[in-house]
């Protein structure tokens, strides 16, 4: 056939069952009777009636597919080998068919032994107002943690006041520039220790 | 069970991490076993199949003495290794002639089989000489036959293909990525009790053209055919359990769409939207502007008066006696930092 005989041709198809469709998977069910003789393997046409009742199929399918809405993007799809720098793509509906997962739904997280706690009191998490904090002597912004952080400001001090907790103890004599540091890296190690332990608890195993 | 290292560099973790359950699916990857019994054909008709699927896709080499009917477990071990959630296994024996398993698993564990055997008049892909498929390519479904909606082991089959071949699900679809047409059919209907009739597996190349009919938007579609056609008779079956088909169909609540409130359709298919207003202050409402609206004018308490100067008075009591009295201006009051805030204008009128 030349492709005049094609202009001619209709572009819809009548069944006597509608077909259904499901536009997210490009899948369309006709549901109407297959005739046996038709695509029995001794029939020497078997083939062409399975082409023209699949032809028939698609069409409906094409028909729907191209009557969605389509939004026209100027981002180009790589190699698809034409030139045109616009795509024109067709917004697809979400599937219908039921088809199974491949792995169950993700759990939700085990809350932490804090969550628990501050559901039970009704303790609110704090307003987080971000990581930087403005250091007044400086005149600038610095972090509250980390690298320059505004907690390692004992640190680098010349001269430091003992506290008077302190005093009188075997602590007393220790410099309180490493009691800091060392304050900071337990604070640490503690975090650790629960994070751990709460994932003993919840059933992960890492 | 496979045991679990923990992750010694983020590429690593980041592949693990890919593994585990999501809420949104990774496209099922598909697992190609040679049985210990496999063939030439067989492994021809596998090479076809993966190339449709590519490149969501693993091909074993070697055969393997995999009874699947018997004890999926060596199945599923490959699934967790591999992460691959479909498994095809390849063997065949006098009692059943070219077969190919499908097996989908659920978590690892085996979800659902069937087995599909060949039927003599095949045409694989290398014999149609056509080109190849794109790699990536969505195809189009086309199922024919009443069963697939009615008949549980046909709906195991139409499942089993939309669930194979249909890629990545995206809610934008390239035009030109309309490329090929996996048709299914039943090969004719049937009543129950008479034996299952074959699936036909058809693959073809879509040929649009521009039709008189259709107008601009809708084209003629012709279809050709590219292969692989397989007729598949169908074997033994194992169906799911009815408490792991729960939790396979399940969905994410997360996902799901929430019905937009208080829009509806009318009978006659017009959208309704019903909004609900705050209460409407007419006290507040601005109207239109007027030098002679301003408050500074506004008639008020006593200390007010003293700012407004003798003129202006005598014309507020013209307004006033034309309008028999009514006084229209002196509702709200100015507070005193608002007069100090006008006093400088004010000035600046009367020069």
């Amino acid at each position: 056939m030349s492709t005049k005989d094609y202009k001619s041709l209709p572009v819809t198809v009548e069944k006597p069952i509608p077909v259904t469709y499901d536009l997210g998977n490009l899948a369309v069910f006709d549901s109407n009777v297959v005739d046996r003789n038709d695509v029995d393997s001794s029939n020497g046409k078997r083939e062409q009636n399975i082409r023209s009742l699949t032809r028939d199929n698609v069409q409906l399918l094409i028909n729907q597919i191209l009557s969605l809405p389509i939004k026209t993007t100027t981002e180009s799809a790589g190699g698809t080998g034409n030139q045109s720098a616009s795509m024109t793509l067709i917004q697809l509906p979400g599937p219908t068919t039921e088809l199974p997962r491949e792995k169950p739904l993700p759990k939700p997280k085990a809350p932490t032994k804090w969550e628990l706690f501050a559901a039970k009191k009704g303790i609110k998490p704090k307003e987080r107002a971000g990581k930087m904090v403005y250091d007044e002597e400086a005149g600038e912004w610095v972090p509250k943690w980390g690298y320059k952080g505004a907690n390692k400001k004992l640190d680098d001090q010349w001269l430091v006041e003992i506290d008077d907790k302190v005093k009188n103890t075997e602590d007393e004599l220790v410099d309180p520039r490493t009691l800091n540091r060392a304050q900071r890296k337990e604070l640490v190690k503690k975090n650790q220790r629960q994070q751990k332990k709460n994932m003993r608890n919840s059933g992960v195993s890492k | 069970m496979i045991r679990t290292v923990k992750p010694k560099n983020a590429r690593s973790k980041r592949a693990l991490k890919d593994r585990e359950s999501k809420m949104v699916e990774n496209v099922k990857q598909a697992l190609f076993v040679p049985g210990q019994t496999s063939t030439k054909l067989l492994h021809d008709v596998m090479v076809d199949l993966s190339a449709m699927k590519k490149p969501d896709i693993k091909r074993f080499d070697k055969k393997n003495n995999i009874r699947p009917f018997e004890d999926p477990a060596p199945l599923e071990f490959f699934s967790e290794k591999n992460d691959c959630s479909l498994i095809v296994l390849a063997t065949s024996s006098k009692k059943r002639k070219n077969n190919l398993t499908f097996v989908r698993t659920f978590g690892y564990r085996i979800y659902d089989m069937i087995e599909l055997l060949i039927a003599e008049n095949y045409k694989l892909l290398s014999d149609f000489r056509k080109q190849t498929f794109a790699i990536g390519i969505k195809p189009l479904f086309s199922f024919q036959g009443s069963a697939f909606d009615t008949h549980p082991v046909y709906k195991h089959v139409k499942s089993l293909f939309l669930d194979f071949f249909r890629g990545t699900t995206t809610d934008l679809q390239d035009v030109a990525g309309l490329q090929f047409v996996i048709s299914v059919t039943i090969q004719g209907d049937f009543q129950d009790g008479e034996p299952l009739p074959n699936v036909l597996f058809r693959v073809y190349k879509l040929k649009t053209y521009r039709s008189e009919q259709g107008g601009r938007k809708l084209p003629r579609v012709e279809l050709e055919e590219t292969g692989p056609r397989l007729d598949f008779k169908i074997g033994r079956i194992h169906s799911p359990s009815a408490e792991m088909e729960k939790d396979a169909l399940k969905k994410a609540k997360q996902l799901e769409m929430k019905a937009p409130k208080n829009v509806e359709t009318d009978l006659m298919g017009d959208k309704l939207g019903r909004i609900h207003m705050g209460k409407q202050e007419l006290g507040k409402m601005q109207t239109r502007k007027m030098k002679g609206l301003k408050s500074k004018f506004d008639q008020t308490d006593n200390d007010v008066e003293d700012y407004i100067n003798d003129d202006e008075e005598e014309l507020n009591k013209e307004i006033n006696g034309k309008e028999e009295g009514d006084d229209t201006y002196g509702e709200d009051y100015v507070t005193a930092t608002e007069i100090e805030e006008e006093e400088p204008a004010a000035k600046r009128h009367k020069k």
